[in-house]
């Protein structure tokens, strides 16, 4: 029994890794805080709906659909609202990605109702058995592709030039300017990447569960999970998302289904408390 | 020139007049909303932008949460993004000492301060060891545990359907029709308003706003910042707390629902509109969270079948477009008018007061 | 004699209040060293941030005037297109990257390289800087100060720049190490035929190094000419020291 919670935890785990690394991009290319990562999962989701029920796209051509489609929303984004609020106080701009996922929510209501939709792809379903666990195929999945994209990403990120120049936009915005390499185009390119990465991880719960506005609260959990991992490490993210997965699962198994929730914020108040910095985070405590 | 004295004798009879259109507008206006007329002349509802006392008693009640949040984040420099969790103490401790206890209302309501004011020291608590972004998150995680503990009090000691509250009495007089709950909440809405205002002009409110501006600065000048912070956050709290539990009253019975983190969200909403560290922006905000829904629901025809694309919008997904109209006013008052309604309405002053120098 | 740099009349505000530099007209020839002198606040990073496209960041705005790039008009345009056009920058504070390797320092100042390139641009700059070769491994943030402003340089020297542009190569350095990479400015100047406009707070060094000079004070050009010129000049030393200000105050 410990072992399927476990594993559960882990497949659930690798989607918020993937969440929460691309909440990371975002937050170490561009400084912004974006909570409408969540929602991000949900256009996911909901991107997945339309290229597969809708336009009725073969599947390949569907994940070509949601990639390219999700990449634009980030960069769209970026270039219309976070580039304005350049240089402004925090506040103004958490509440501005706070009122995105507002606006995103209300929008994807209106275009295709309050109602979740379900969503069916051509992905395995059925179970696996080992041994005594149960592993059902789509999670099998969901884990590989998710580990699939992040360690793409690592590599993109540490071996490729573009990487380097977004590595170095990241270290320092005025270094990067002086040396050439164009931050905006590098800010753009992180927010495609952030919204991508949400946006795998939205088509996988949406068929897990359902697609539907509620899973923002589940993308959501990859906040206490960049914050537990670290918040500007890359591998912070990833082990964050594990963790929270794991911790999740078990919480809903053996304390109440509830509670997982709760316990997770609980351990984001300690975490702040005791070692806000996080797992793999450097010491710097908070932004003043 | 008689311009100086004009200049210096207007300002005090204006401010008199202004004063006093007010009062009676304000007196008026639970008769004009109750009859539906003004001065005897009839008035559609399309002319009252749809309001009812209701409404504007709602509105009351929000402009007090949204005044503690703009102390709280405008004017002490802290933010907040938990601040459904002092209303859900408020509705939390009405219910244990009035509807457990039966305690009389006055002492539930000063009760429910003191309960606001706890929790609130304890959520500012965080800001002892961690600053900015990470203290943000500090306050969304208290926001899940004060609402969870709710929703497991109310399961524990009522049921699903939500938790009932007595109608409030002082005294011998129940306060039972909206008239008297105007008459209630409009003088609350009033003293909370001097009152921090006062609490600002101190000095301890003079040091709170250094202390927002520039922490290290003021903490040279001998201000304890840490001390200054869970006071604020206290105060805050209590007033919030009270809001609460007003609001668990004035609909009679609450769930834990009642205070999600959207809950939260609107009143932030408030204060961006209205103008952050403003008080009377905060009125703004309020004002303008409950006007919108009505104005929306106004502009809707009945039905949706022979109406257009917009009035099929308005009829089947009017709350969502009310959201959505909402989010997208933030996020331009955000971009183009970050001081909100009142640092443009202090804008607008200025150019007028220039232009009226040069006359 | 072609100009590499040519500004005619720059005039540059901060934050819409006042004129921070006024009617500016300064040149560098090819292959020419110009130095840029004045007292703190009389407006030379101003100027360096103007020609190199880094007022935005500052919040500052060019209300006139003209820079021209190897007679290209280049006003106003964002630093990263100056990088590309041959305008290589040495800002103020070194600027490396903390977090980074030293050559992957380099190869950022490499990516407007074509990639066939990149590798001689980087032997180019090890053979320069034999302790960047030596370091090419470790953190940039771990460096000493003139460890990273040798870094700096080679940064900006890799993309093979017409002009280059050095703020305050001197200031937080050990007196012996700021002689040493002069020394090899130098060596680059007359290898490589690169122009250089040099910032520099240490008048007595930068007259040494430089063919000719401009004085700032206040925003405005109050001398130009030869190195030796400059350096002759009275005026020269009371601009600097803003004792001409003073004795004018007593005489009033």
């Amino acid at each position: 029994m410990f072992e399927q919670v476990f594993f559960s935890g882990l497949a659930l785990g690798s989607i918020y890794g993937l969440v929460a690394l691309g909440f990371t991009v975002i937050f170490k290319a561009t400084d912004v805080f974006n909570f409408a990562q969540g929602m991000f999962v949900v256009c996911g989701a909901y991107l997945a709906v339309t290229a597969i029920s809708i336009l009725q796209l073969p599947f390949a051509l569907a994940i070509v659909f949601i990639v390219v489609a999700s990449a634009l929303l980030g960069v769209l984004i970026h270039m219309t609202l976070i580039q304005p609020l350049l240089g402004r106080p925090m506040l103004s701009v958490i509440m501005l990605t706070i009122a995105l996922s507002i606006a995103l929510r209300a929008l994807i209501e209106i275009m295709f109702g309050p109602q979740g939709r379900s969503l069916t792809t051509p992905l395995p379903t059925g179970v696996l058995m080992l041994g005594s666990v149960r592993i059902s195929y789509l999670h099998l999945t969901a884990a590989l592709v998710s580990w699939a994209c992040m360690a793409g990403f690592g590599l993109f990120f540490r071996f490729t030039s573009v990487g380097l120049l977004m590595r170095a936009s990241a270290d320092s915005h005025e270094a990067a300017v002086v040396s050439g390499v164009n931050v905006n185009t590098m800010n753009r390119l992180a927010w495609a990447i952030g919204s991508t990465l949400a946006a795998v991880g939205g088509l996988f719960l949406g068929q897990l569960q359902i697609a539907s506005t509620e899973l923002e609260g589940i993308g959501l959990l990859a906040l206490p999970a960049v914050v537990i991992g670290g918040m500007q490490s890359i591998p912070g993210a990833i082990v964050g998302g594990l963790l929270v997965g794991i911790i999740e699962q078990m919480a809903a198994t053996y304390i109440s289904p509830k509670s997982s929730d709760i316990v997770i914020y609980v351990l984001l108040l300690l975490i702040l408390m005791v070692r806000p910095w996080g797992l793999f985070g450097q010491r710097e405590l908070g932004r003043v | 020139m008689n311009t100086t004295t004009y200049s210096t004798a207007t300002p005090k009879l204006g401010a008199w007049v202004w004063l006093l259109c007010w009062t009676s507008a304000l007196v008026y206006l639970p008769t004009l909303l109750t009859e539906r007329a003004l001065f005897g002349m009839a008035l559609s509802n399309t002319q009252l932008l749809n309001l009812g006392l209701t409404q504007i008693n709602l509105m009351l009640i929000s402009m007090l949460g949204a005044l503690s949040l703009n102390y709280l984040t405008g004017c002490a420099g802290l933010i907040s993004i938990g601040h459904a969790a002092f209303f859900a103490t408020g509705a939390m401790a009405a219910a244990v000492f009035d509807t457990q206890l039966g305690w009389p209302f006055p002492c539930v309501l000063l009760a429910c301060a003191v309960a606001g004011a706890l929790v609130g020291t304890l959520a500012g608590l965080p800001s002892l060891r961690v600053r900015g972004l990470y203290f943000v998150l500090s306050t969304l995680a208290v926001h899940y545990v004060v609402t969870y503990v709710f929703l497991e009090y109310q399961f524990k000691f009522f049921d699903v359907v939500g938790i009932p509250y007595a109608t409030p009495r002082i005294g011998d007089i129940e306060i039972n029709t909206p008239v008297r709950w105007y008459a209630f909440l409009l003088p609350l809405v009033i003293l909370v308003y001097l009152g921090l205002k006062a609490s600002l002009q101190s000095r301890e409110g003079l040091a709170m706003r250094a202390m927002r501006d520039h922490e290290l600065a003021a903490t040279s000048v001998g201000v304890d910042v840490r001390i200054l912070r869970l006071k604020a956050f206290g105060l805050s709290s209590a007033i919030a707390s009270v809001a609460g539990a007003l609001f668990a009253y004035y609909l009679s019975n609450i769930t834990s629902e009642a205070f999600n983190i959207n809950f939260a969200i609107q009143f932030i909403a408030m204060i961006i509109i209205g103008g952050m560290g403003s008080l009377p922006g905060s009125l703004v905000g309020a004002a303008i969270w409950l006007l919108l829904p009505s104005i929306i629901a106004g502009l809707s025809p009945q039905s949706s079948e022979d109406a257009g694309f917009m009035g099929k919008l308005l009829v089947e997904h009017r709350a969502q477009l009310v959201q959505l109209i909402f989010s997208v006013m933030v996020i331009v008052f955000l971009i183009f008018a970050p001081s909100g309604v009142a640092g443009l309405g202090r804008s607008l002053k200025n150019r007028l007061d220039a232009w009226r120098q040069g006359l | 004699m072609s100009l590499v740099l040519d500004i005619q009349g720059l005039s540059v505000v901060y934050n819409r209040k006042g004129l921070a530099l006024e009617d500016i007209s300064l040149g560098v020839p090819k292959g020419g060293i110009v130095a840029l002198l004045g007292a703190n606040g009389a407006g030379k990073t101003t100027l360096i941030r103007a020609v190199t496209g880094l007022l935005d960041l500052h919040h500052g705005h060019i209300v006139a005037g003209q820079v021209r790039l190897s007679g290209v008009s280049v006003t106003g345009l964002p630093a990263h297109t100056l990088v590309r056009l041959g305008m290589g920058q040495v800002p103020e504070g070194r600027l490396v990257f903390k977090h980074l390797s030293v050559e992957d320092n380099l190869r950022v100042g490499a990516a407007v390289l074509p990639r066939a390139q990149v590798q001689d641009g980087l032997d180019a700059v090890y053979h320069l800087f034999p302790r960047l070769l030596e370091r090419r491994a470790q953190a940039a943030g771990w460096m000493s100060g003139g460890e990273q402003q040798m870094l700096a340089l080679g940064r900006a020297m890799i993309a093979k720049p017409k002009l280059l542009l050095v703020d305050e190569l001197s200031l937080g350095l050990a007196p012996l190490i700021v002689l040493e990479i002069y020394k090899q400015l130098r060596v680059i100047g007359e290898t490589l035929g690169t122009a250089m406009l040099v910032v520099e707070q240490n008048a007595h060094l930068a007259l040494s190094f430089a063919q000719s000079a401009y004085v700032l004070n206040q925003g405005r050009v109050v001398l130009s000419g030869t190195a030796a010129e400059v350096a002759a000049n009275p005026l020269m030393k009371s601009s600097y020291l803003g004792q001409a200000r003073a004795a004018g105050e007593s005489q009033a």
